[in-house]
């Protein structure tokens, strides 16, 4: 459904689609200019893009470390970003390996990427990882932004059939685990993402905005204290669905506190239109998923956020650019040349995915700078070459204005991925000891 | 050490490899998910039927021990099983492994081939007489398993809201898509609670009260609606059809469609209709190819449709997709062609709009003018709320003289909680939501109240969960029947994916509705309402991955002939199908083997079948010659079980041993070897590398069971349609099953299949019961479904006794008190 009313604000249009999404003026919502910059100074963001079906390593490893490193042709896209970020080769995830576990690479991937945990392998039951990064972070995070992080994708949940065998499809649909047992789905419908990120928006008038507010914080009290009351009787399985369900209504509620304290909300916003649904090319939709990511990042609505090109196992082809076979099957190459070739035009076409993603932080201002100087990029995979379900010398990018760019890295041993993570966490300020199977920390490729 | 076990032991050295082989094929997902050791441990084995003597169980042992323990014994532990300490005596000990041994077994899977095997008799005496002291013990000591708290999944959650507030609109399409376990996305395990999920359902539950109470936003919206349409892979054109787009269209017309709309209130709407632009990227959709009409309408669902009238003659129904020189009737000047906008199939206005002519290449006749989208905008001039069914639905009553405001709300909150929450309501319940009431008819007056305590129904954790309680001091493992209430929901829920009616309602109010009888009669009455199509929707959608075929994306360069009527046709061919199964109570080997199927012109002409015409369904008689009939001769489940460019034996064999024969090849081992694709520089054909896959000790432990079933399929193409010849060559579609079985083409599977019509009404059995409980099935749940297959096997496998015995079986009937 579009939403039109006379847009207002400044506008970007959205390919495909021929939405528009007007662009909330930021710094009109603050108090004053000083205060915006101050504001922008101290706020940090923490992105993370994963690539599904594993990299050809030899299209995309520099064959020179250090700065001034020639660009390889997957990394080509990323060229005119070439002093925000940095390429790190070496780093392991040993514990999406079996370790005793068989066949289920793809089904380890996703879960064991931001959490370094080796996942339980099961189809429903007990599903167990976490918890990620980048929850860790929201964690933190969370007093300052009404959402504490988003989980945007661009293949939805398996529809048919199990993801990985013996994996349940709840590992591949996510990178984000708030606790070890609880996963955070991808959202892929980027009407969806716009609604969580400005509400629903069929009022624009603030009285009746904020009276439907008190309304939902009233309600979310009642059936907190139904769920409180169910859960007296029950036992320990049934107890931890409804507790599942207490926190994410006291989710909410810390939300609708925050927006009736005031501060950004859709209230406050120019009109806008949102999108009506999926865009039919892959590229018009990474590009929609990537703008609503950012305006999330620019009306501080939220500072965390994970996106999923794919998930592991994605069959997707990818016909425009002249792949009509499915990623999948194809990753398996078999080094068969022409498959190759084929493999490297879906990585390069991911890596332009993730060079919109910084060119849009980079042209975004927040305060004196942008967006991209204020944030941390992580982006990757879980595995190397897919065909062999390797797990080491993982292909890993970290962007941004906190990343000491033009450098190529490269780490010895096996050094697992959760040491960067660390090290990333500690430049955004977010005290952890160890996460998963961290061995210590890197170093040398902050800023 | 007996000479029987050496026999045995030197047969372990001729077959180094096939060891491997054997652990592979033990080693599937079932052994893994198995749970230990069950309840059922301590219970005694009843005697069944035909157990036999002490001394035949010993015989039984022995005959273990001779045939098995030569790889599953304690030490070598093939398969992470050992038989040694399996006593045949007492099975509840280890009744996940004797059900393993059991499948094994009746497969014919073991011993494996090579090894000594114990004569047919033998292995026919000894699964009768293990089935039955399995069944036998489980009726002596049923266990109904786990039911954890469920969730509503997004489709269950849409239909529940139609049908408690009479509202027609399609909600699940605003909820997050839901994980899937054990192939469904009902699984309670799965069905988790996020803040995203959270904050739809608040998003949802205000829009959804606020629309059903007449109280939606009188601010005038847009609501989109983009046809499908068939784009070429460099976006060049659309393929145009002189064929209606939907039934609800005009007979005569073409081009257009059509789709449900949902008015807030009674006004006045713009219909906005989007045209292709005649440009090369005829995607696009830009305000310079927009025509309007407005139109009044009445609140509630309206079925907005617009097409052409139909120019060419009845069987024309495609317009070639040349893309050179001019075609005949090409005009080259711009005319103004009739369009025609329909509001619930009655005519609101006929407008004319231009034809486009840019040249030779894009005139448009080679792309008709079409529509890319329908938007309707508004309500504008609003007159009123009207009298919709929802509002009818909710407002049972009036403040009025004779009750009064808060008489009454309480009389339509008791109403909708009743059914929300499929139970009697408490004070409790009123209390609660008689308090948000207040708070609403206090900022908005008495309709104000309602739509706020509605809000919260629709978010109350009594709707969103299936919640079952415990009988009361029921003790912690006692095993009890479910009450009626609960009854009610456990069978709404699988027929309808959806809340119980008022008949059910007042049934179980009354205690009757778990009486047989009673029962049957309302499964009867159930399967013939509408609302049971969200079997063929869900169950069938999943089971047979007809969801899939969405996003199946054939390659146009070698299947130019796939389009989007072709898919949306084979689409409804195999739910058509099912329905017709479930509707007509028809026996589920039709599934396998049926002499009928339902086609259009579109897919009649894909499956070369002369003289059908229109884009109507019906049901057709099929000619043997036509190599169709059941599931495996239809384009959806061909089209989903192959990649995109090709087939591939390899998915198809999968697809059936997952889904026909519940047999699901163990997961390849971590290290795939790379087949040689190329040998001599020369690419290898389908069959050589089946030869490769046979040749390689580890490969062939499951491709020999995969391979042979696709390869029988390969008659038809990666969009299933027949051929005979592949790559210049004739196909050769024999194929041979690992024991040694040799059949031919999709005839040769068709008699395969049927010869194991026990192990299929088995694994239909198995999917279909995995759904209805919403959880994974153990081993104590295999009495249960061979139970199911016995009395099926008396009537001919017919649907309705299946879908009836599973209701009445242990695990749905029945439920356990969890230990604290």
């Amino acid at each position: 459904m579009i939403i039109r009313s006379k847009p207002m604000g400044r506008r970007t249009v959205l390919r495909g689609m021929g939405a528009t999404l007007a662009l909330p003026l930021l710094e009109a919502m603050m108090t004053s200019p000083s205060a915006a910059e101050a504001a922008a100074k101290t706020r940090m963001r923490l992105q993370v893009i994963y690539m599904p079906n594993g990299m050809m390593m030899q299209n995309y490893t520099p064959a020179q470390t250090g700065a001034g490193y020639a660009m390889t042709p997957i990394l080509k896209p990323l060229e005119p970003y070439r002093e925000k970020f940095a390429v790190i080769s070496g780093l392991a995830h040993k514990q999406a390996e079996a370790l005793g576990d068989g066949g289920g690479d793809h089904g380890r991937s996703c879960g064991s990427y931001l959490t370094g945990v080796h996942v339980k392998k099961t189809e429903g039951a007990d599903i167990t990882s976490g918890p990620s990064m980048d929850q860790i972070v929201a964690r933190q995070f969370s007093e300052q932004t009404q959402i504490p992080s988003l989980e945007l994708g661009l293949d939805p949940p398996s529809l048919v059939g199990s993801c990985d065998t013996g994996y349940s499809c709840a590992y591949t649909n996510t990178l984000s685990w708030r606790t070890a047992s609880t996963p955070l789905p991808v959202t892929v419908n980027p009407r969806e993402v716009f609604e969580r990120i400005f509400g629903d928006g069929d009022s624009l008038d603030a009285k009746t905005r904020i009276m439907r507010l008190r309304r939902q914080a009233s309600i979310l009290d009642s059936v907190a204290e139904d769920a409180r009351h169910l859960s007296g009787s029950m036992g320990a399985d049934d107890k931890k669905k409804i507790e599942e369900y207490m926190a994410s209504i006291r989710d909410i509620e810390r939300r609708i506190q925050k927006m009736e304290q005031g501060g950004p909300s859709a209230a406050a916003l120019p009109a806008y239109a949102r999108p009506s649904g999926i865009p039919d090319s892959f590229e018009d939709y990474a590009r929609m998923m990537i703008d609503l990511q950012v305006l999330a990042y620019q009306a501080d609505m939220t500072r965390v956020g994970t996106f999923m090109v794919g998930r592991e196992v994605s069959g997707r082809s990818y016909p425009e650019i002249g792949v009509a076979d499915a990623h999948h099957p194809l990753s398996h190459h078999g080094n068969d040349p022409e498959k190759i070739a084929k493999l490297t035009k879906i990585n390069i076409l991911h890596m332009e995915q993730v060079a919109y993603y910084l060119k849009r932080m980079s042209e975004t201002k927040d305060g004196e700078g942008t967006l991209l100087d204020h944030s941390m990029l992580l982006a990757g995979a879980s595995l190397a070459d897919s065909n062999t379900h390797q797990h080491t010398n993982l292909p890993v990018i970290v962007a941004g204005g906190l990343v000491k760019g033009n450098q190529h890295m490269m780490v010895k041993d096996d050094v697992p991925m959760t040491n960067l993570m660390l090290s990333m966490m500690d430049r955004l300020g977010v005290q952890q000891e160890r996460l998963g199977d961290s061995s210590g920390r890197l170093t040398g490729f902050t800023a | 050490m007996s000479p029987i076990i050496k026999r045995s032991g030197f047969a372990i050295g001729l077959v180094a490899c096939a060891g491997l082989a054997g652990a592979a094929l033990f080693g599937n997902a079932t052994a893994d998910t198995l749970p230990p050791v069950t309840r059922l441990a301590q219970a005694a084995p009843q005697a069944a039927p035909q157990v036999a003597s002490a001394s035949s169980t010993a015989g039984r042992k022995a005959m273990l021990l001779q045939y098995c323990s030569g790889c599953h014994n304690d030490k070598s532990k093939a398969a992470g099983m050992s038989v040694q300490p399996l006593d045949a005596d007492h099975l509840g000990a280890n009744n996940d492994v004797w059900e393993k041994i059991l499948r094994r077994v009746s497969l014919g899977e073991m011993p494996p081939r090579g090894m000594k095997r114990p004569s047919k008799e033998e292995i026919a005496d000894f699964t009768r007489w293990l089935s039955s002291s399995l069944d036998g013990m489980s009726a002596a000591a049923p266990n109904p398993g786990r039911a954890t708290l469920r969730r509503l999944n997004r489709t269950e959650y849409g239909n529940a809201v139609r049908d408690l507030l009479g509202l027609d609109i399609d909600l699940s399409k605003d909820l997050p898509v839901d994980d899937m376990g054990y192939g469904f996305d009902n699984i309670a395990d799965v069905l988790t609670v996020s803040p995203t999920l959270m904050d739809r359902y608040i998003n949802v539950a205000g829009k959804v009260s606020r629309l059903a109470t007449g109280l939606a936003s009188r601010t005038p919206v847009t609501t989109d609606y983009k046809i499908t349409k068939d784009l070429f892979e460099n976006a060049f054109g659309i393929a145009a059809y002189n064929e209606r787009a939907s039934d609800d269209l005009p007979v005569d017309s073409r081009g257009g469609g059509s789709f449900k709309f949902y008015a807030p209130y009674d006004a006045t709407y713009t219909i906005q209709l989007y045209l292709n632009a005649g440009t090369q990227t005829e995607s696009e959709i830009d305000a310079n190819n927009r025509h309007e009409v407005k139109a009044f309408m009445k609140a509630g669902p309206r079925i907005i449709g617009a097409s052409f009238p139909r120019k060419l003659t009845l069987e024309q129904v495609l317009i070639p997709r040349t893309t050179k020189g001019p075609r005949v009737g090409t005009s080259a000047t711009v005319v103004q062609l009739p369009l025609d906008v329909q509001v619930d199939g009655a005519l609101v206005q006929r407008i004319t709009v231009p034809s486009v002519a840019q040249g030779p290449n894009v005139a448009q006749d080679f792309y008709m003018r079409d529509i890319m989208q329908i938007s309707v905008a508004g309500p504008y001039d609003v007159k009123g709320p009207g009298n919709t069914a929802s509002r009818r639905t909710i407002f049972v009553c009036r403040p009025s003289a004779e009750i009064a405001e808060a008489a009454c709300a309480r009389r339509i909150l008791a109403s909708l909680a009743r059914r929300a929450y499929r139970r009697p309501v408490t004070d409790r319940d009123i209390g609660r939501l008689m308090k948000t009431y207040d708070a609403g008819r206090q900022d908005g007056g008495f309709e104000h109240g309602i739509q706020a305590a509605l809000e919260e129904v629709l978010v109350s954790p009594n709707f969103l969960f299936m919640r079952e309680s415990n009988p009361p001091s029921s003790a912690p493992g006692s095993v009890n029947r479910i009450s009626d209430f609960e009854l009610a929901t456990r069978l709404s829920f699988f027929l309808w994916s959806s809340i119980p009616d008022n008949r059910l309602l007042a049934l179980a109010q009354a205690g009757q509705l778990s009486r047989p009888a009673v029962l049957k009669q309302q499964v009867t009455r159930m399967l013939s309402d509408p609302k049971a199509r969200a079997l063929t929707q869900n169950f069938a959608g999943q089971w047979l991955h007809l969801r899939r075929l969405e996003y199946q994306r054939p390659d146009k360069r070698n299947f130019p002939g796939f389009d989007e009527r072709l898919r949306t046709a084979m689409l409804t061919e195999t739910q058509m199908f099912f329905d017709g199964v479930v509707r007509e109570n028809r026996s589920v080997l039709d599934f396998l083997d049926a002499d009928y199927t339902y086609v259009n012109q579109r897919l009649a002409e894909h499956y070369g079948m002369k003289g059908i015409y229109g884009t109507s369904f019906r049901k057709v008689n099929l000619d043997p010659a036509l190599h169709r009939g059941g599931l495996l001769g239809q384009g959806a489940i061909l089209t989903v079980t192959s990649y995109n460019d090709r087939t591939s034996v390899v998915l198809r064999g999968k697809w059936i041993l997952d889904n026909i024969l519940s047999a699901p090849p163990p997961p390849p081992p971590p290290d795939i070897p790379a087949l040689n694709e190329a040998k001599n520089g020369k690419l290898l054909s389908v069959r050589e590398q089946m030869d490769l896959h046979r040749s390689n000790a580890i490969c062939a432990s499951c491709h020999s069971k995969m391979d042979p079933l696709g390869f029988s399929l390969e008659n038809y193409d990666a969009v299933g349609a027949w051929r005979v010849n592949y790559a210049g060559q004739k196909l050769d579609v024999t194929a041979v099953l690992p024991d040694g079985t040799k059949f031919e083409g999709p005839k040769g599977l068709q008699g395969i299949l049927l010869d194991r019509k026990d192990q299929f009404v088995e694994a239909f059995t198995e999917r279909l019961m995995t759904y209805g409980l919403g959880r994974g099935l153990e081993a104590y749940d295999m009495p249960a479904v061979r139970k199911v297959r016995y009395a099926a096997a008396k009537d001919d496998f017919r649907m309705s006794t299946i879908i009836m015995e599973i209701v009445q079986s242990v695990p749905f009937a029945m439920r356990r008190t969890p230990e604290r």
